[in-house]
């Protein structure tokens, strides 16, 4: 084989390793508070709100604090930098992403699923409840 | 025969011609029967007609508010204004298949009247089976068990939702009104966006036919001119279309930026790059009769890019990884196979061509401007693969994670910026082996010389002013300039001789100055603080700080709490006033919209801004007002201004109202949008934007206020007579009330019921008036679960009386925001460079659009 198709192909080889590499370091899982605790950097936790704790902004601090309880059912205090985000009440699920530390879940981000209003209809849609003006 | 199925017949009529005519051109392209191809023609014509006609009925259905349809319900309501019932023809993935069909149909039609005879056959056949796949995702029709091929934009509710309990027991209902559209998509840029975006789609599937056409054909080298404007205009309106959602992402969004990574956002722009790179590589076929493999591989890879991100974005594959991913129809099965087919289709045409396909023997020189162009061109393909890597996480990522997650953010910077740097160098390498002439690396040099010296000048000077201490950022910077700088020297001394030739000079120029841009507004964004909020900081850095549960704060606040008449200094430069709200129901009902001024103290002027908050009605609750933010930017040429209300006192008070209304089983409608007003009082005190001033008693409290002081003796029972209709409870309270300056006593009576109304329980607050006094006792409230009552107290027509809960009578909590403001340096640059790359595109087709008139000039006097 000619040197430059055998120069090419190291290349190749070399770049796609690199990216994929690279890539399969940047991505993480939706996990558990238990995988959070051991990893370092940024995690995605999946979970609930847990309604019953108290939850709540602080002035003071500026961090909204609230509880919920991950897919493996262990329960967490989550701290997050903004006040209550807009669907919280509603959300169905919660993935916050951040870094546990001292057994406090510290959020730098966080997603709300919403009841999905889109697919198969909620009852409640069609329940004349709200008188939306 | 209902218009909805009307509709669905055009659609499957449409559906039927694209098949035919498919199979038709297929037929033509084997054998060359060029008489046959008149019929499969018209019937690929005739799809535009079916198509117009469907789109109208749609849209007449959207306008008259038919709720009955599934699509009218999910995408607009009673109260939308006509201009977003008319694009909710695109609003949903049904109705923007549809658009998109359209103008892939008015396409077609250009190209059967545009290509030489040769190639037609194949290039329809791809545009009739393009056709085909997407009708094939609206036609609706059932395939039995309950399936259907697609999800018609003309099904009714009852044929979406079979399932629902009200269409058990009255198959025929109709909602009386519908979902409404989301709040952040009802924005002018949010309208044009779409249509723009699909042109591009569209155009983009040209090249591809082409490519196919040529490897079907054999004939390799004639196809780049008719397809060259093509992928010119296909890119043009993708970037137009790219710049238009960052645009309204960046003052509509309250991310802050214009551009997130979402994998929406990497769908327009992969096929973007795409088309780029194979945009240079049909300019080193047509100059230099090389690169014929390059170029095909690209044409095809375009529209395979266009139908993956597709696919990513509408089948629901994406589902938690993107905030505005579409919704899932059902889809995935279908795009999968389109996908399948539109790559195996030009796989396998590629490898049966392969041997066939010109090679250039001849190797470019690195002093040759194909070495350059062809490098650079791969560079940017590169780039694109590196965002399609990232984007398509759900699936790559698996390799790694069982349930992966999209990648960090840093992990496309980490890749873009290096690659760009690359590529804007290479920009100017490119443009000056192009257009002078250069025998050897000396001269190169020679000419690079005065380039490189403004470049490095600029590039100290921004580093030093703007105190760039990041090597990295230095690094594009310095590149970004040398585009800027090095096709500018080329611009200037080729736009006098052959101006209509300038524009990849343009483009290139453009691009440069959005690497200067892109690096000033990300890298150098900074939050406004005071002085207050950054000690605070500090400390918490230091790991000082712990909140009300002794929990370590270990994040850095953002944002400032300025009190209205309190102006605030940040940053040492800026000084924020708040100057208050007013509400404002025009726009949307309950909306506040909020005055802030920030004075820059240097140069004394100042910027009023209106950031704005709203209930969004649509999905808010019973239990729960959702609040929505509208950013307000002040747009500079050297910085931008960003600011938005991440919360106020009156969210605050509202939210609590709700809560209080809650526990009682109140009635809670109405609270994000007024007050109550008591429809029985003689008075009406109903305040929109005042604090509600009520004040608790128990039996036997007394309070005073001014010269009155009020005491709460007992409840007194409601004869029936005085009840109003349907009351659920009502209840009296008698207030002794007593005049110090008079020593008058008097005593009332107020009313409190509890009534039901349209199946809802409502509040009534009735009031008592003591005329010698000129005071009115209004009891608006019963906190249940104890004894306490709640009355306002208003002297005259004005609200006298403590605030609520447990503050002094008199006091009041000064009205306050929470702010979150940027100042974005150099912002302008960003579009300044977009609009001179779109600028540069325009002049090169243009100058094709030109070339070609002269070209029909001069067939005709030939």
């Amino acid at each position: 084989m000619k040197p430059k198709v055998i120069v090419g192909v190291l290349a190749i080889v070399g770049f796609t390793s690199l990216l994929m590499y690279n890539f399969g370091n940047s991505i993480s899982a939706y996990t558990t508070f238990e995988t959070a605790t051991e990893i370092e950097g940024n995690v995605h936790v999946v979970g609930k709100w847990v309604k019953e704790k108290p939850s709540g902004f602080s002035d003071k601090s500026m961090q909204f604090s609230f509880f919920m309880e991950d897919e493996s059912g262990n329960m967490m205090r989550v701290m997050y930098p903004k006040p209550k985000p807009n669907n919280f009440d509603q959300a169905t699920q919660l993935v916050v992403i951040g870094k546990m530390k001292n057994g406090v879940f510290y959020a730098n981000d966080m997603l709300m699923k919403c009841p999905s209003k889109y697919n198969d209809a909620n009852m409640a849609d069609f329940e004349p409840a709200e008188h939306n003006t | 025969m209902t218009l909805g199925i009307l509709g669905e017949i055009l659609v499957i009529l449409s559906f039927a011609a694209a098949i035919a005519s498919f199979g038709g051109y297929l037929y033509v392209a084997k054998t060359l029967d060029y008489e046959k191809e008149k019929w499969f023609s018209r019937l690929y014509t005739s799809t535009i007609f079916f198509l117009v006609a469907a789109s109208g009925i749609l849209i007449y259905l959207l306008a008259t508010h038919q709720f009955q349809y599934y699509y009218v319900y999910n995408y607009t309501s009673t109260d939308l204004a006509f201009r977003y019932l008319i694009s909710a023809y695109y609003g949903g993935q049904e109705g923007s298949f549809m658009l998109w069909i359209l103008i892939s149909a008015v396409v077609g039609v250009g190209l059967i009247k545009w290509t030489d005879k040769e190639y037609r056959p194949m290039v329809m056949a791809v545009m009739a089976g393009t056709q085909m796949f997407l009708l094939s995702m609206i036609a609706g029709i059932p395939i039995g068990d309950g399936v259907t091929l697609g999800a018609s934009p003309f099904r009714t509710l009852v044929e979406a939702m079979p399932d629902v309990p009200i269409f058990q027991t009255n198959p025929n209902f109709i909602p009386a009104d519908g979902k409404g559209l989301n709040d952040l998509l009802k924005s002018p840029w949010m309208m044009i966006h779409p249509p723009i975006l699909f042109v591009g789609f569209s155009m983009m599937t040209v090249p591809y036919a082409f490519a196919m056409a040529a490897l079907w054909t054999r004939k390799y080298n004639e196809w780049i001119k008719p397809a060259f404007p093509w992928v010119l205009g296909a890119n043009l309106c993708l970037l137009t279309a790219i710049f238009l959602g960052g645009y309204w992402a960046y003052v509509t969004l309250s991310f802050g930026g214009y551009w997130a990574w979402d994998p929406v956002e990497n769908a327009s722009l992969v096929p973007w790059l795409i088309g780029v790179a194979g945009i240079h590589m049909m300019l080193i076929q047509r100059k230099h009769n090389s690169a014929q493999r390059s170029a095909i591989f690209l044409a095809l890879l375009s529209y395979v890019a266009i139908v993956y991100e597709t696919f990513l974005t509408r089948s629901g594959i994406l589902g938690d990884a993107s905030v505005h991913s579409f919704v899932d129809l059902g889809l995935y099965n279908q795009l999968v196979l389109f996908m399948a087919v539109m790559v195996l289709g030009g796989v396998a045409l590629y490898i049966y061509r392969y041997k066939d396909l010109p090679r250039n023997e001849k190797e470019f020189s690195v002093l040759s401007k194909e070495w350059w162009i062809f490098w650079g061109a791969t560079m940017v393909g590169i780039l694109g693969l590196v965002i399609i890597v990232g984007t398509s996480s759900p699936i790559l990522g698996k390799l790694f994670q069982a349930n992966p997650t999209p990648p960090e953010i840093s992990f496309y910077n980490n890749w873009s910026l290096p690659l760009a740097v690359i590529i804007a160098i290479m920009t100017v390498m490119g443009q000056f082996l192009w257009w002078k002439k250069i025998n050897d690396s000396e001269q190169l040099a020679s000419e690079l010389l005065k380039p490189i010296v403004l470049t490095a000048v600029a590039t100290l000077a921004t580093v030093i002013i703007g105190e760039v201490r990041n090597i990295p950022y230095m690094l594009v910077i310095f590149a970004g300039y040398f585009a800027v700088f090095g096709n500018g020297f080329i611009f200037f001394s080729i736009v006098k001789k052959k101006p209509k030739a300038t524009g990849g000079t343009v483009t290139h120029f453009g691009f440069g100055l959005l690497l200067v841009g892109i690096i000033a507004s990300s890298a150098y964004n900074s939050y406004m603080l005071d002085e207050q909020t950054k000690a605070y900081n500090a400390a918490v850095k230091a790991g000082n700080i712990t909140d009300e549960n002794g929990v370590q704060v270990m994040d850095e606040v953002d944002m400032i709490r300025i009190e209205k008449g309190t102006p605030t200094v940040v940053n040492d430069k800026f000084r924020i006033t708040y100057n208050g709200f007013h509400i404002d129901d025009k726009n949307r009902p309950g909306e506040q919209i909020y005055n802030i001024t920030i004075m820059n103290l240097d140069s004394g002027s100042g910027v009023d801004l209106n950031p704005v908050v709203y209930p969004m009605l649509q999905s808010s609750s019973m239990d729960h007002i959702n609040w929505a933010v509208d950013p307000d930017v002040y747009t500079g040429m050297f910085y931008d201004l960003y600011l938005y209300v991440a919360g106020s006192k009156y969210v605050n008070d509202k939210n609590a109202e709700l809560q209080r209304a809650r526990t009682q089983g109140m009635s809670t409608s109405n609270i994000a949008l007024q007050d109550e007003t008591d429809p029985h009082a003689g008075h009406d005190h109903a305040n929109t934007d005042e604090i509600d001033q009520t004040l608790g008693f128990t039996k036997g409290d007394s309070k005073t206020i001014k010269e009155f002081t009020l005491t709460f003796e007992d409840f007194v029972q409601v004869a029936e007579e005085e009840k109003p209709a349907n009351t659920f409870v009502a209840v009296k309270a008698r207030f002794k009330v007593e005049n110090a300056e008079t020593n008058q006593t008097e005593y009332v009576e107020p009313m409190f019921a509890v009534v039901e109304e349209n199946g809802e329980r409502v509040r009534h607050a009735h009031s008592a008036y003591i005329e010698s006094f000129d005071l009115t006792i209004r009891f608006s409230n019963v906190v249940p679960m104890s004894d306490q009552i709640e009355i306002q107290v208003y002297q005259g027509d004005q609200q006298v009386g403590g605030t609520a809960n447990q503050t002094q009578i008199g006091q009041q909590e000064p009205d306050w925001v929470l702010l979150i403001a940027e100042k974005k340096p150099f912002v302008s640059v960003v579009w300044l460079g977009t609009f001179m790359i779109m600028a540069g595109f325009s002049i090169a087709i243009y100058r094709r659009w030109a070339e070609e008139k002269q070209r029909e000039q001069r067939l005709k006097s030939a």
